[in-house]
């Protein structure tokens, strides 16, 4: 596992598209830092995370785009798949590498509130139990995504259908909570229920909800197995 | 050290391979020889660990390699048909990290691979990216990866395509020597390689084992039968396929070509080596001159060719 994650980590960044990334993605949270912090005045960081969240959707797979498709591409798979290692360990291993990536996505933003921490004054205090709780939301949506967009790279292998693959696949998840809202009765509580973003609201207002960890942690495994079944499947098929 | 029984690999309703079964010897080099199509690269996945069959068993080196896939997987060194490199990878990084997938410990890895660059001669672009590496490198270091981790067994899917033949009489080597302390499976297209390099053959066709044996059964005449090539010093065709006619020794007779007013025949002819002598004497009787007689060996190409077209026959 080792081996995959530690190859994977070094083409992430021997090629330009993480650092694209990773910088892409500051400027914005730079943007909107300033708009909702700075000029709107507002001292709570997880809004400006809050907003983040729908880039998310169409970062994260540009990110996970490549993890499987680019093997089946270039031949590689064979070599994965005929190694004395499980695939449960190749898709952990690059799972992994992905999850570092989006990591230093979200350690660039923490220049923002810390930054506010500075400039608090007329005995203001800083929300850091919220702005933790914010992060951790922010990070736990952000593993959940990851392994949506690992199953889409490992469906296809072309790269820019994994993206697009990913990016409705996300697009449908965000609109579970919208579609479980107007369904009456507990067809829609249901929904709302498995819906990510629902869960999302319990971190960012600072509650640390134990249910809500698991059921993200639960998502992320369960869509990572099903990842796992689905390059299993074409051994046998 | 590789037996494969009742083999049967369907995709969907088309049937890749259809009750394959033979056996690979301890230290030989098996060719396996086929049409494009003929099943050949599913049967090589399927031994790799790479696909699971439909139906049949695998054993490698005494390991079930369907159930205990990743055990028998470390008994393989395998060269696919287009070789599994990271372009963006030095050729050190590449075979280092071959090396972190197979297992093998840090402290063989630089005897082993110092060895394995220098046996397919890589030791000169080892700093450099693999897809800056022409055709013939790639290949190499291809081949380099199945080197690593120092498998029993090599499977080779054709790897000389698309090299130049110096490269090809350079990989033949490099797979000969490796033969002597390797069991080797070659598939290939190409039958001289075969012959080159081979001990054994197994031809596939259709998904079937068409024929299976020594290179030499292959190779050797039909018991009791010997075959020949005869060059008449004379442009009278009459004359000639008169003193063939009276050979009792000779079984059959065609004419091949006329080369400089003289004639050539193709004959097969019972194995008593008097019968050449009375030949001669015929021939000299009736004022022609035997020019040359040659012993020609039935070639693998033959037998190749054969099978493929009997089956196209009896599919038609």
């Amino acid at each position: 596992m080792e081996a995959v994650f530690k190859r994977e980590l070094q083409s992430y960044f021997k090629s330009p598209v993480a650092y694209c990334i990773i910088a892409f993605f500051g400027v914005l949270t730079g943007l909107y830092f300033w708009n909702i912090n700075l000029y709107n005045q507002s001292i709570e960081f997880t809004m400006t995370l809050g907003s983040l969240t729908t880039f998310l959707i169409f970062f994260i797979p540009v990110i996970t785009m490549k993890l499987f498709s680019e093997d089946r591409k270039n031949g590689t798979e064979v070599l994965l798949r005929t190694a004395p290692i499980p695939t449960w360990k190749i898709v952990l291993g690059k799972y992994l590498a992905s999850v570092v990536v989006f990591t230093c996505m979200c350690v660039e933003t923490m220049v923002c509130p810390i930054i506010m921490t500075f400039y608090i004054n007329d005995g203001g205090v800083f929300p850091l139990a919220m702005t933790v709780g914010g992060y951790v939301a922010f990070f736990l949506l952000g593993l959940a995504y990851l392994s949506v967009g690992a199953f889409a790279s490992s469906v296809t292998d072309s790269q820019p259908i994994a993206a697009v693959l990913g990016v409705i696949i996300l697009i449908g998840i965000t609109f579970i909570e919208t579609i479980g809202q107007t369904v009456k009765g507990v067809f829609g509580q249901i929904l709302v229920w498995l819906s990510l973003s629902s869960r999302y609201d319990d971190f960012s207002s600072g509650v640390f909800n134990v249910s809500s960890l698991i059921y993200y942690l639960s998502f992320t495994a369960v869509v990572l197995f099903i990842t796992i079944t689905n390059i299993e499947r074409k051994r046998w098929s | 050290m590789i037996e494969i029984r009742n083999l049967v690999k369907n995709y969907g309703r088309v049937t890749a391979l259809d009750d394959v079964s033979f056996d690979v010897n301890k230290g030989s080099i098996l060719g396996f020889l086929g049409p494009n199509g003929a099943g050949k690269s599913t049967a090589m996945n399927i031994i790799t660990g790479y696909m699971a069959p439909t139906s049949g068993d695998i054993t490698v080196n005494g390991i079930d390699a369907v159930e205990k896939s990743l055990e028998a997987r470390k008994m393989i060194g395998y060269l696919p048909e287009l070789p599994p490199l990271y372009g963006e990878m030095t050729v050190t990084e590449y075979l280092n990290f071959i090396c972190d997938l197979k297992g093998v410990p840090q402290r063989k890895r630089k005897n082993m691979l110092s060895d394995i660059m220098f046996i397919v001669n890589i030791v000169d672009v080892r700093n450099r990216l693999v897809r800056n590496l022409s055709k013939g490198y790639r290949q190499r270091v291809g081949f380099a990866q199945a080197l690593v981790g120092e498998p029993p067994i090599l499977i080779l899917d054709e790897p000389t395509v698309g090299l130049d033949p110096g490269q090809v009489i350079e990989f033949r080597k490099i797979i000969t020597t490796l033969g002597r302390e390797k069991t080797i499976i070659l598939s290939t297209h190409i039958l001289q390689e075969v012959t080159a390099v081979c001990s054994d053959v197994v031809i596939i066709n259709h998904g079937k084992v068409a024929r299976a044996g020594a290179l030499s059964e292959f190779t050797a005449s039909v018991p009791g039968e010997k075959r020949y090539v005869l060059t008449f010093d004379t442009s009278d065709k009459g004359a000639a396929e008169n003193i063939l006619r009276s050979s009792s020794w000779i079984k059959s007779y065609s004419f091949s070509r006329t080369e400089r007013n003289s004639l050539i025949y193709r004959i097969s002819a019972d194995s008593r080596s008097e019968g050449i002598r009375e030949l001669f004497f015929a021939a000299a009787q009736a004022g022609i001159a035997l020019l040359e007689i040659k012993a020609v060996e039935k070639s693998l190409e033959e037998e190749f060719v054969s099978i493929i077209t009997k089956d196209a026959q009896e599919g038609a």
